[in-house]
C-alpha cells in the first residue's frame, strides 16, 4: 500500500489540484468549504512535495521515472522526479500555500461575491496543477499542454476583478501569450521534425547525433523556443503585457503570477535548453551568450522603468521584469555554480515577489492608496505588513542574511568562473538599481508622518501568510543547506547531458 | 566570547528597548541610551584587552556554505575602542543637542544600532562578516542622515545609499574573486592571498580600494560626504567624521594587510598609484575646504583630507607608516569630533552656520571657541596635542619607504590646515559681540562637557603618547 502510494505520489501531486479545480464549481456557494478544500490541497501539496524532495535528497531509487498509464517511453508520457523537479515542486507548493492562506479573507474585498471567489480558486488550482506538471514532465508535447493550461488560467486570474482595465489587460495578455504558445508549438514541431521524438531524453540523444545535418532547423527551434518562452516569462522587450496584467490583477493573483507562473515557463525553457538541446549544443550555437545579453538588457531596462513608476504594484511588476532578467542571464552561465545560483535565485524571487505583492495588496486593501507617494506613515499604522515588505526588499536587494544574497553570491561565483565579467557587473548594478526603486517605498512608509486615519494590519490569516513568507526568505538566507544542495544537484544533472 | 557578544549586541538590544519607550519619557530613554552605550564600551574594552594580551576571542558559523567569523585582532580592537568610546561622548552630547528636536526615539534607536554595526565591522574575522556589517551599517545610518526629513536631507540620503551600495557591490565582486583565488576568506591565518602572485591582482586591489574608498571618501568618490552634513551635528561628528568613514578606511587597511599582505602589495605596481591618489585627496580635500563658507562643509572636506592621511600611512607598507596611520586614527577621531561638536554648539546657540557670519561669536562663547582653537591646533599638528605624533610617524614611514615627497605633502597639508582654520578662529573674535539666541536649543552644559573633555584627552595623549602606544605597537607587531 505505502509503496504503491509513494510510487504514484508524483501523479497525485499534479492531479490533486486539477481534480479539485474541476469539482469546485459544484459547491461554489459554500464559501467555507471551498476555502477549506483549497487550503487542504495546499497543505497536502506541501506534504507530498516535501516527502518527494526528502526522498530525492536521500537518494532512495531516484530519479524516479514514472510512465503515465504504464506506457513506457518513447510511446508514453514520462514524469521524472529528479532534483530539478523536486526543487521546483517545493517552490510551487511552498509559495502557493501562503498565497491561498492570504486570499482567504482578501479575495472577498478584491474580487467580490461567492461565485467569483470560487471561480478564482478554480483557475488558481488549475494554475498550480499545471505548474506542478511543468516541474515533473519529461515530454515536449506535455510541456505545451501544461503551458496552455497555465496561460489560460493566468488570463482568467487577471480578469477576475470586475474592472474594465483588468479585462483589457487580460485581453492583451491573451493575445501575446497565444502568440508565445504558437512559437513554442513551432519550436516543438521543429524538434520533432528532425528527431522524431517528443520524449526529452530520446529527442536529446537524437538531436545531438544529427544536428550537423540540419543546423538551420536547430537554429530555428532554438529561436522559436527562446522567443516563445520569452514572451511568456516576460523577457524584456517581450514584457509589455506584464505590467498591466500583474498590476490590475487581485493581489493574490499578482503574487502567484509574478512569483510562480513566470517561473514555470522559465523552468520549461531551462528543460528545453539543457535537457533537450544540451549545453554543448547551446554553446555551439552561442545561445548562452544571447541569454546573458538578453538578461542584461532586461535587468537594466526593467529596473530603470521600475524607478519611474509611482503606482506601487506597477513598480513591483517592472521589478519582476528585471528579476526575470537575472534568471535568464543565469541560464546563460553554463557551470554548476552559476546554474545552482540561478535556481536558488528563482526560488528566492518566487518567495520574495509573492511576499511583496501580498503586502502591497494588503496595504491597498486597507488604505485604498495605490501610489508610493501616498504611503506616508504606513509603517507605523501597519507594522507587520510593512516589516515583511522591508524584509522582502532587503532580500531582493541582496543583503546578507536574506535568501537573495545566497542566490546572488552563487550567481557571481558562477559568472566569474565562466570568465565573463559582463554578468558580474550587471548583477551588482542591478542590485543598486533595485535599492533605488524599493528603498523609497520604505522611506516614505516609515519616515514620513502618518495621516490621522484608523488603519490596521489585516486579519490573522493574512498576517500569518505574510509572516510565513518573510520567515521563509530569512531561513533560506541563513540556513539554505538542503535547498541549496537540491539546487546544486539539479544544476549538476542539467550539465550532465 | 561572552564579552564579545555583549559588546556587539548592546547597541542592537538598546535600540530595540528604545523603540518600546513612550515618546514622552525623555529621561528614561536617555538613561537607557547611555546605559547601553556605556555597556558596549566597557565590553569593547574588555575584548580589546583580551586581544592585546594575545588571547583569541572568536565566534564563527556559516550560512549557505559561506563561513563567517567574528574574531577581532589588534587592528579591529583599536577601531572598536575608538568607536565605542566616542559613542558614549556623542550620546551625552546628543542629549543636549537633540533636546527639543523631533523624532528623538527614531534617532536614538538607529544611533545605537549603528554602534553595533560599527563594532561588527571592527571585530569581523573574515570578509563575509565584514561585508555583512558594512552593508548593514549603511542601512542603519540612513535614517540618521535623513533625520531632518527635508527634501535636501532625502536627496542626501539617497546619494549616500547609492554611493555606499555601489561601493559594497565592488567589494562583493572583490570578495568573490578573492574566494576563487584563495578558497578561504579568514583573516586569522595570515594574509589570504599571500604568495599567490598572478596577473589581475592589481585590479583586484583597485576594486577593493574603490569599493571601500566610497565610505572612506577618497576623491573622487567623496561627493556624498559633504551632502550628508544635513544630518544633525552629532551624526555628522560621529558617523561622518569617524565611525562610518572609518569603516571604509578600516576596510582598505584590512585589504592591504590581511587580504594581500604588505609583501604582496609591495610587489604590485598599482600600490604607488594608490599612494598618489591618496596624496591627491589629502591636498585637494583641504584646498576645497578653504573655499567652503558653511562651517560643517568645511569640516567635511577636512575630513576627506585627514582620512587619506591614515590611508597614506597604511599604503607606505612600512612599520612606521602603519604606526602613524593607527596613531592618526586615534588622535584625529578625538579632535574631529571636538571640532564638529563646537560647530554644533555655535549653530545651536547663535543660529549661524556660515563662517562669514560668525564674527563676534568668539566673544559671546569664549569657552567653545577655546576648545575649537585647541582642536584646530591639534589638526595642524602642533606639538602638545596628539595628532603631532601620528604625523611624525607618518613622515618617518614615508621616508623609510623611500617616498620622501609624501612627507612634503604632509607638511604642506599641515600648513594648509592652518590657512584654512586659523582665519575661522580669528574671524569669530572680530567685530561686535554677537547676540545669542534668546530661546536656546538644548542644554549647553551637556554639549560643552564632552567636548571639553575630549580636547583635554587629546592634550594628555599628546603629552604622554605612551598611553596609546601599546595598542599601536600591537597592531604593527601583528602585521609585520
Amino acid at each position: 500500500m505505502t509503496d504503491s502510494f509513494t510510487a504514484n505520489l508524483p501523479v497525485y501531486v499534479i492531479i490533486a489540484p486539477l481534480f479539485v479545480a474541476i469539482v469546485l464549481p459544484t459547491f461554489a456557494r459554500l464559501k467555507r468549504l471551498v476555502q477549506g478544500l483549497v487550503l487542504l490541497v495546499g497543505v497536502l501539496g506541501v506534504a507530498g512535495t516535501g516527502y518527494l524532495a526528502y526522498m530525492v535528497l536521500s537518494k532512495e531509487g531516484f530519479p524516479m521515472i514514472y510512465s503515465m498509464g504504464g506506457w513506457p517511453a518513447p510511446w508514453g508520457i514520462e514524469l521524472v522526479v529528479g532534483n530539478l523537479g523536486a526543487f521546483f515542486l517545493l517552490v510551487v507548493s511552498g509559495v502557493s500555500l501562503p498565497v491561498a492562506l492570504f486570499s482567504r479573507d482578501n479575495l472577498t474585498v478584491e474580487v467580490g461575491g461567492k461565485e467569483r471567489v470560487a471561480r478564482f480558486y478554480v483557475f488558481y488550482l488549475l494554475l498550480v496543477g499545471a505548474l506542478s506538471g511543468m516541474a515533473l514532465t519529461h515530454d515536449l508535447f506535455n510541456v505545451y499542454v501544461l503551458v496552455e493550461v497555465a496561460t489560460l488560467s493566468c488570463c482568467a486570474l487577471v480578469s477576475s476583478r470586475k474592472h474594465p482595465r483588468a479585462a483589457e489587460a487580460a485581453f492583451n495578455y491573451l493575445i501575446l501569450a497565444t502568440l508565445g504558445s504558437a512559437l513554442v508549438m513551432g519550436g516543438i514541431g521543429f524538434i520533432y521534425m528532425i528527431t522524431g521524438h517528443l520524449n526529452m531524453g530520446f529527442a536529446s540523444q537524437e538531436i545531438n547525433r544529427i544536428w550537423q545535418h540540419n543546423p538551420h532547423v536547430v537554429w530555428l527551434a532554438f529561436s522559436f523556443m527562446l522567443v516563445g518562452f520569452g514572451v511568456k516569462s516576460a523577457l524584456f522587450p517581450l514584457h509589455i503585457w506584464l505590467p498591466d496584467a500583474h498590476s490590475t490583477a487581485p493581489s493574490p493573483a499578482s503574487a502567484i503570477l509574478s512569483g510562480l507562473a513566470v517561473k514555470g515557463y522559465m523552468i520549461c525553457l531551462l528543460k528545453v535548453l539543457y535537457n533537450v538541446f544540451g549545453h554543448s549544443l547551446m554553446q555551439e550555437f552561442a545561445v548562452h551568450r544571447i541569454m546573458v545579453l538578453a538578461g542584461t538588457i532586461a535587468i537594466l531596462a526593467g529596473s530603470i522603468s521600475a524607478m519611474t513608476q509611482d503606482d506601487l504594484k506597477r513598480r513591483l511588476a517592472f521589478s519582476t521584469v528585471a528579476q526575470v532578467g537575472y534568471i535568464i542571464l543565469g541560464f546563460g552561465i553554463v557551470n554548476t555554480k552559476g546554474l545552482a545560483g540561478t535556481l536558488f535565485y528563482l526560488a528566492s524571487h518566487a518567495v520574495i515577489k509573492s511576499l511583496l505583492f501580498l503586502s502591497a495588496g494588503s496595504i491597498i486593501a486597507v488604505t485604498g492608496k495605490k501610489k508610493v507617494s501616498e504611503l506616508a506613515g504606513i509603517g507605523r499604522k501597519m507594522p507587520i505588513t510593512m516589516a515583511t515588505f522591508t524584509i522582502a526588499s532587503l532580500s531582493l536587494i541582496g543583503i546578507p542574511l536574506f535568501s537573495g544574497f545566497i542566490g546572488k553570491w552563487h550567481l557571481l561565483v558562477g559568472s566569474m568562473e565562466a570568465g565573463n565579467f559582463l554578468p558580474t557587473a550587471v548583477i551588482i548594478i542591478g542590485s543598486v538599481l533595485c535599492a533605488a526603486y524599493l528603498l523609497p517605498v520604505i522611506r516614505v512608509a516609515y519616515f514620513e508622518s502618518a495621516p490621522q486615519e484608523d488603519w490596521k494590519d489585516p486579519g490573522f490569516s493574512q498576517k500569518l501568510a505574510l509572516i510565513v513568507l518573510a520567515a521563509a526568505t530569512v531561513i533560506l538566507g541563513v540556513v539554505p543547506g538542503p535547498f541549496l544542495e537540491l539546487a546544486t544537484r539539479a544544476a549538476t544533472d542539467l550539465l550532465m547531458r | 566570547m561572552l564579552y564579545l557578544i555583549l559588546a556587539l549586541f548592546s547597541g542592537v538590544i538598546g535600540g530595540l528597548v528604545v523603540t518600546l519607550i513612550p515618546r514622552t519619557r525623555n529621561q528614561l530613554r536617555n538613561f537607557i541610551v547611555i546605559l547601553f552605550a556605556v555597556s558596549s564600551a566597557i565590553f569593547s574594552w574588555k575584548v580589546a584587552f583580551l586581544v592585546f594580551s594575545g588571547e583569541s576571542v572568536r565566534i564563527a558559523g556559516s550560512f549557505g556554505g559561506l563561513g563567517w567569523s567574528i574574531d577581532p585582532d589588534p587592528l579591529g580592537a583599536v577601531f572598536g575602542l575608538i568607536a565605542s568610546t566616542l559613542w558614549v561622548f556623542t550620546a551625552i552630547y546628543s542629549f543636549g543637542y537633540m533636546a527639543q528636536k523631533h523624532n528623538q526615539n527614531t534617532y536614538y534607536t538607529f544611533f545605537l544600532v549603528s554602534l553595533s554595526m560599527t563594532l561588527g565591522v571592527a571585530f569581523s574575522g573574515n570578509l563575509v562578516a565584514l561585508y555583512l556589517f558594512y552593508e548593514l551599517l549603511t542601512f542603519a545610518t540612513y535614517p540618521l542622515v535623513i533625520h531632518e526629513r527635508s527634501s535636501e536631507a532625502v536627496q542626501a540620503g539617497s546619494k549616500y545609499i547609492l554611493y555606499s551600495l555601489s561601493g559594497a557591490g565592488a567589494i562583493l565582486i572583490g570578495i568573490v574573486l578573492t574566494y576563487m583565488f584563495a578558497g578561504r576568506l579568514d583573516f586569522a591565518d595570515g594574509p589570504i592571498l599571500a604568495g599567490s602572485m598572478r596577473p589581475g591582482l592589481g585590479w583586484l586591489l583597485l576594486l577593493f580600494f574603490a569599493g571601500f574608498g566610497v565610505k572612506a571618501a577618497i576623491m573622487p568618490l567623496h561627493r556624498w560626504l559633504p551632502k550628508a552634513m544635513v544630518a544633525p551635528t552629532p551624526v555628522s561628528a560621529l558617523l561622518h567624521a569617524v565611525a562610518v568613514v572609518y569603516s571604509g578606511v578600516y576596510g582598505i587597511v584590512r585589504v592591504v594587510y590581511s587580504v594581500f599582505g604588505h609583501e604582496l602589495t609591495a610587489q604590485l605596481s598599482v600600490n604607488s598609484i594608490l599612494l598618489w591618489i591618496v596624496a591627491f585627496s589629502i591636498l585637494a580635500g583641504i584646498i576645497i575646504a578653504m573655499r567652503q563658507d558653511v562651517l560643517k562643509r568645511r569640516l567635511a572636506y577636512q575630513t576627506i583630507s585627514h582620512l587619506s592621511y591614515i590611508l597614506l600611512g597604511a599604503l607606505t607598507l612600512q612599520p612606521w607608516g602603519l604606526a602613524g596611520a593607527i596613531m592618526h586614527m586615534i588622535s584625529y577621531s578625538m579632535l574631529k569630533i571636538t571640532l564638529f561638536f563646537c560647530a554644533g554648539i555655535i549653530s545651536e546657540q547663535t543660529g549661524q552656520t556660515r563662517v562669514s557670519k560668525m564674527s563676534g561669536v568668539g566673544w559671546a562663547m569664549p569657552g567653545t571657541m577655546a576648545v575649537f582653537s585647541g582642536a584646530t591646533l591639534g589638526m595642524i599638528g602642533m606639538l602638545p596635542l596628539n595628532a603631532f605624533w601620528g604625523k611624525y610617524y607618518l613622515m618617518k614611514g614615508s621616508v623609510a619607504g623611500g617616498k620622501w615627497p609624501l612627507a612634503l605633502v604632509l607638511i604642506g597639508s599641515g600648513i594648509l590646515n592652518a590657512v584654512c582654520f586659523i582665519p575661522v578662529i580669528v574671524n569669530t573674535f572680530q567685530g561686535e559681540r554677537s547676540a545669542l539666541k534668546a530661546k536656546q536649543g538644548g542644554s549647553v552644559a551637556l554639549m560643552l562637557v564632552p567636548t571639553g573633555f575630549l580636547v583635554i584627552a587629546a592634550l594628555v595623549v599628546g603629552l604622554l603618547p605612551g598611553i596609546v602606544w601599546p595598542g599601536v605597537e600591537a597592531v604593527v607587531n601583528w602585521f609585520f
